[in-house]
């Protein structure tokens, strides 16, 4: 079966309860879900309405109370720790909202530090090209303290893009940013994004961000309640948010 | 409102403040209040311990030292006058004497072993106070009185397994044969006698002239113990008996001295272990330095909250101080209330190794002092981050900590922790019997502390400016070296200051086991025998010489005196350096030669002809004394042999080099008087050591009055009273390690956060924990390895300081004490940091990565 035969993402019938103080709390009920390769989806909803915990599953950094979860055709839903950390180094990048940079290293170094992990000869010339396709070839040596917050978004979304990944992860990548620096971010990820084919889940607030995905995903309480596709043309960027 | 209500109520706001905010409990001052409770309770502890052996000796002080009043007589027994004044001026009075002497099987045994042994002689009145304790019980006199023939011996236990005797046997001392009666199990006036070279073997005063071991200049000690007349004062006692003998040269001690040398023992030991504790409150110190820092960065939005309301940076400082106070003050009482119960405790198991009673109960004097020790280290270490909290203004309430600006103190803060800081000092000098070893060690810790902090910033400069590393392991481990709110100071300050005493202990101790034990089998004869009276040299050296397997042997005339004046002034009213204090603390052996024996070096002067027999006497003395003493050639000193006064002229000083255990006396005299003198021989024997027992047997059958002192055996008792010492040192020593873990402990704990969100991060791209940990693993074995080898260098220092200067002890490097510490060390630290660390990476990544 050739990668693209499978789907990239597929949840089935996924639960995830969460301890709390008031008790268990049922984050996420009955999920199931089917993204393929290629695919561009935004998952929208209010606070609390679970989409952070559904991409935690996805990427391995949540377990499922129930339910099956695949990802680019593997069954991650019981694997250990260091497999889903490798799984994650390989094929998965993420972009948050708060960017968490290491802050005791450079953004050359931090974007290089997954290639490292891999054990990649290249990884700091690789990390360079990367750094300079988001712009800041001029900042490889600064640290994090010393980058403007969407300079430090451009070094997070290079990280996450250095792996070549088959998927991305983003939530919330411009909550902390200004409309117009968290547009020069989006641009840079979208261009990223279909320069390698890469899946792209996004997690928004922001209709007009959401609208710029082919896909998208309205949660409620947990649950699905929503699965709208659009056309490429009524996703293709607003004059507005253009370069 | 007048200026000094607005103060106290300033004061009452802050406290009601601080109360609030204390609510929280003592969560994130386990380790403050922990390194506080160790340091106050190991210096309560020992200073509580102290009094309680110092009491003991004052309440027993009777009967250990056998009576009201001691006098004691060297080598000469009291004339008829001497007892008779004795006798009319006292309440009662008892005669003992105590020599060593060998115990010999007597009879058909006559060839088994024979020992060494402590003998004591005693008359129908001892003891004065307290009772001797026998086995089978008796009456003391009843067990050693002469029954058909034979006088009665008690003797210590293992004299029986010794010699597999059984009570009944007869053992033969000198001329004299003895029944073995029993055992001597207790003894009230023991323990005034530190050192031992034998078993105790009780006979009755009255039997010891047959035994023919009553030699003129023998080493005999003559006891008078005595009770002082009603409404007697000893002061006015021991003035009228010295005046009706000026030169009677005996030692007349009362009840505030009954045991010196365990008083001087408990006093040194004592001051060691306190400063020792002491240091384990400086390294809890930074412990309370962190936690208050610690707890201050997390009160930054409080306190910048609390100045956006109106309060002046006075109250936000009283605030702070007050909390800190308190939680100080818990610290505090608990190390008390432990220090407070440790006579009680450890009395008892103390009181049996030393054969005196402890007197258990609580001592106010060093829990003042442990409690004042425990509330100025809180405030030199806590004054810096309280002054500083004050300082942060309410706009930087929502900065970062890498933007920190460093805001400067105010003039009175510095001059706050100044005083703080020099109290301290000034306390631990103060309350020191040895101010000059105090203050040294003062210093010391104070610099090892600034040794440690220095190392610890030049870690962090070194780590920022290395270039980094490709293997992203070592690159984080060094970069956590010197980020922002590093562990690092704390880290290396705190263990390696306990390192450093650990180190230096263990050298200490390995160069005193050393010297005692090591150098012995090339230098040190098999042999001293004591007691050859001149007529028995000649014949004496004849059958050793002939005794296979004997090297060499050496002989010397040996005297014992005292000096009572040095260029004619009294001891008691020069200044004598601590160093040297020992030569004049009373009896020296001393010996008159007309050749300087082999391997003499002169420093300064000449030594005396061969066939020198001028009108002056002359004296050779040890360099070293001379030095301290600030003597020179043809200065005077007066010495008093057997009750007369002796000056003679130094001619030469030299130097002494005592552990090679060979014969040496401080002060070698030219022939002249003191060839007149009663005097006995001492002679060395150098020989293979398998024959040394049947030598012993010979030289013992026919000289019933020498006595033998096997070097080795000596050297091991000497060793195991080493060891009991060194034991409780290394455990004292072993708190401030204690408390440096804790310190560690709490780094750790405070940087836990920080680790967490790097594991998580680093996991979120892809790290395995094998990744993570190996990054931790470095940064700890970094710094411990870096800490070990700075301590290991400040602790060689420390024992070469206290070995070298101090205890004028030779020092050599021991690598492998070094090394061993040093490693161990290094692995202590990455244990616990590594377990600090282990949780972060067990941590799961999804909550701290929620933006919601």
């Amino acid at each position: 079966m050739s990668r693209e035969d499978h789907a990239m993402i597929r949840l089935d019938k996924v639960d995830l309860t969460l301890p709390s103080q008031a008790g268990l709390v049922e984050i996420l009920r009955g999920v199931s879900l089917d993204i393929a390769a290629g695919e561009t989806v935004s998952v929208v909803g209010p606070s609390g309405s679970g989409k952070s915990s559904m991409m935690m599953l996805i990427a391995g950094l949540e377990r499922a109370t129930d339910g099956r979860i695949e990802i680019d055709g593997t069954d991650i839903t019981d694997m250990g720790e260091d497999w889903l950390a490798r799984f994650r180094r390989d094929r998965i990048g993420i972009v948050f909202q708060d960017f968490h940079l290491i802050p005791t290293m450079t953004a050359l170094e931090n974007v290089a530090i997954p290639m490292e992990f891999a054990g990649r000869a290249d990884a700091f010339g690789r990390a360079e090209e990367v750094l300079d396709s988001v712009g800041l070839r001029a900042r490889t040596t600064h640290y994090p303290g010393q980058l403007s917050g969407g300079e430090q978004q451009r070094v997070a979304l290079a990280r996450a893009f250095a792996m070549a990944p088959r998927l991305l992860l983003a939530d919330e990548p411009t909550g902390n940013l200004d409309g117009e620096t968290g547009n020069q971010v989006i641009d840079i990820m979208f261009d990223l994004q279909e320069r390698h084919g890469t899946t792209l889940m996004l997690i928004t607030h922001d209709t007009g961000l959401a609208a710029r995905c082919r896909r998208s995903i309205k949660l409620l309480d947990g649950r699905i309640v929503d699965d709208g596709r659009r056309s490429e043309a009524d996703s293709r960027p607003r004059p507005a948010a253009a370069s | 409102m007048a200026e000094n209500g607005g103060g106290r109520a300033d004061l009452a706001l802050s406290w009601r403040l601080a109360r609030r905010e204390l609510r929280g409990g003592l969560k994130g001052f386990r380790i403050f209040v922990g390194c506080l409770l160790l340091g106050v309770a190991a210096i309560a502890g020992v200073g509580s311990l102290s009094e309680a052996m110092l009491a003991g000796l004052r309440s027993d002080a009777r009967a250990l030292l056998g009576g009201e009043v001691e006098v004691r007589l060297i080598h000469r027994d009291a004339t008829a006058e001497e007892r008779a004044w004795i006798e009319a001026n006292s309440a009662r009075a008892s005669r003992t004497a105590e020599l060593r002497a060998m115990l010999r099987p007597a009879g058909e045994a006559a060839s088994a072993e024979r020992m060494l042994v402590e003998l004591k002689a005693v008359d129908t009145a001892y003891p004065l106070y307290g009772a001797v304790e026998t086995e089978p019980r008796g009456d003391l006199q009843e067990l050693l009185d002469e029954k058909d023939g034979l006088w009665g011996a008690l003797v210590d236990e293992s004299v029986l397994s010794r010699m597999e005797a059984a009570p009944g046997d007869r053992v033969r001392l000198g001329d004299l044969t003895y029944e073995i009666r029993g055992t001597v199990v207790g003894e009230p006036d023991r323990a005034t006698r530190a050192f031992t070279l034998g078993p105790r073997v009780m006979v009755s005063r009255a039997s010891l002239d047959e035994t023919g071991l009553v030699q003129p200049g023998s080493l005999i000690y003559h006891h008078y113990r005595v009770d002082l007349p009603p409404n007697a004062d000893f002061g006015r006692w021991r003035a009228q008996i010295n005046e009706a003998f000026p030169d009677a040269g005996w030692r007349v001690r009362g009840l505030d001295n009954a045991a010196p040398g365990i008083q001087r023992l408990v006093d040194r030991v004592g001051l060691f272990m306190t400063l020792v504790g002491l240091t384990a409150l400086l390294v809890g110190g930074v412990g309370v330095a962190n936690a208050v820092r610690s707890y201050l960065d997390e009160k930054r939005p409080v306190i910048a909250t609390l100045k956006c309301l109106g309060a002046p940076a006075r109250l936000v400082f009283q605030v702070y101080l007050l909390q800190v106070l308190t939680l100080a003050g818990f610290g505090i009482l608990g190390g008390l209330a432990l220090g407070a119960v440790t006579p009680t405790l450890a009395g008892p198991l103390l009181a049996e190794q030393l054969n005196f009673r402890i007197a258990g109960g609580v001592y106010p004097a060093p829990l003042i002092l442990a409690a004042a020790f425990g509330l100025l280290t809180t405030l030199a270490f806590t004054l810096w981050p309280l002054a500083r909290a004050q300082t942060i203004p309410a706009a930087a309430l929502f900065r970062d900590v890498v933007e920190r600006a460093s805001s400067r103190l105010p003039f009175w803060a510095w001059m706050a922790i100044g005083g703080s800081i020099a109290a301290l000092a000034a306390l631990a000098v103060l309350s020191a019997d040895d101010r000059v070893f105090a203050l040294g060690f003062v210093g010391g810790a104070v610099a090892t502390l600034a040794l440690f902090r220095l190392a610890a910033a030049g870690i962090e400069k070194l780590a920022a400016r290395l270039p980094r590393p490709r293997l992203p392991g070592l690159r984080l481990a060094l970069a956590n070296l010197h980020r922002p709110g590093a562990a690092t100071g704390s880290v290396v300050t705190s263990l390696g200051l306990g390192l450093t005493v650990l180190v230096a202990i263990a050298l200490i101790r390995g160069n005193l086991d050393r010297q005692v034990m090591q150098t012995m089998p090339e230098d040190a004869p098999g042999f001293y025998f004591i007691d050859i009276q001149p007529q028995q040299v000649e014949p004496f050296l004849e059958l050793v010489r002939g005794h296979p397997g004997v090297e060499e042997v050496r002989s010397v005339p040996m005297l014992r005196g005292r000096i009572t004046k040095v260029n004619g002034t009294r001891p008691e009213d020069m200044t004598i350096p601590e160093d040297v204090a020992w030569v004049f603390r009373g009896d020296r052996g001393l010996t008159w030669t007309r050749a300087a024996p082999d391997g003499t070096e002169i420093t300064r002067g000449q030594w005396w002809p061969q066939d020198y027999g001028g009108e002056v006497q002359l004296v050779s003395l040890d360099a070293e004394v001379g030095r301290a003493l600030g003597l020179k050639v043809g200065d005077s000193l007066t010495v008093n042999v057997l009750g007369r006064e002796l000056t003679a002229e130094i001619a030469n000083f030299r130097r002494i080099e005592w552990q090679d255990l060979t014969i040496n006396f401080v002060m070698v005299f030219s022939p002249g008087l003191l060839q007149q003198a009663p005097q006995t021989h001492l002679a060395t024997v150098k020989m293979d050591p398998a024959e040394e027992l049947a030598l012993q047997q010979k030289v013992t059958e026919a000289f019933p009055n020498v006595s033998a002192i096997r070097v080795k055996e000596a050297l091991e008792r000497f060793a195991g009273i080493l060891q009991n010492i060194t034991v409780a040192v290394t455990a004292t020593a072993g708190v401030t390690l204690i408390a440096g873990i804790l310190v560690l402990a709490g780094a750790v704990a405070a940087g836990h956060h920080r680790r967490i969100y790097d594991a998580v991060v680093l996991k979120v791209l892809g790290a395995t924990r094998r990744n993570v940990g190996r990054a931790f693993l470095l940064e700890y074995g970094l710094m411990g390895l870096i800490t070990a080898a700075i301590a290991a260098g400040a602790g060689t220092l420390a024992a070469w300081v206290v070995l070298t200067q101090v205890m004028q002890a030779e020092f050599a490097f021991l690598p492998l004490h070094v090394t061993a510490t040093a490693l161990v060390a290094a692995a202590l630290t990455l244990a616990f940091g590594f377990f600090g660390t282990w949780q972060a990476l067990a941590e799961k990544a999804a909550p701290h990565l929620r933006n919601e």
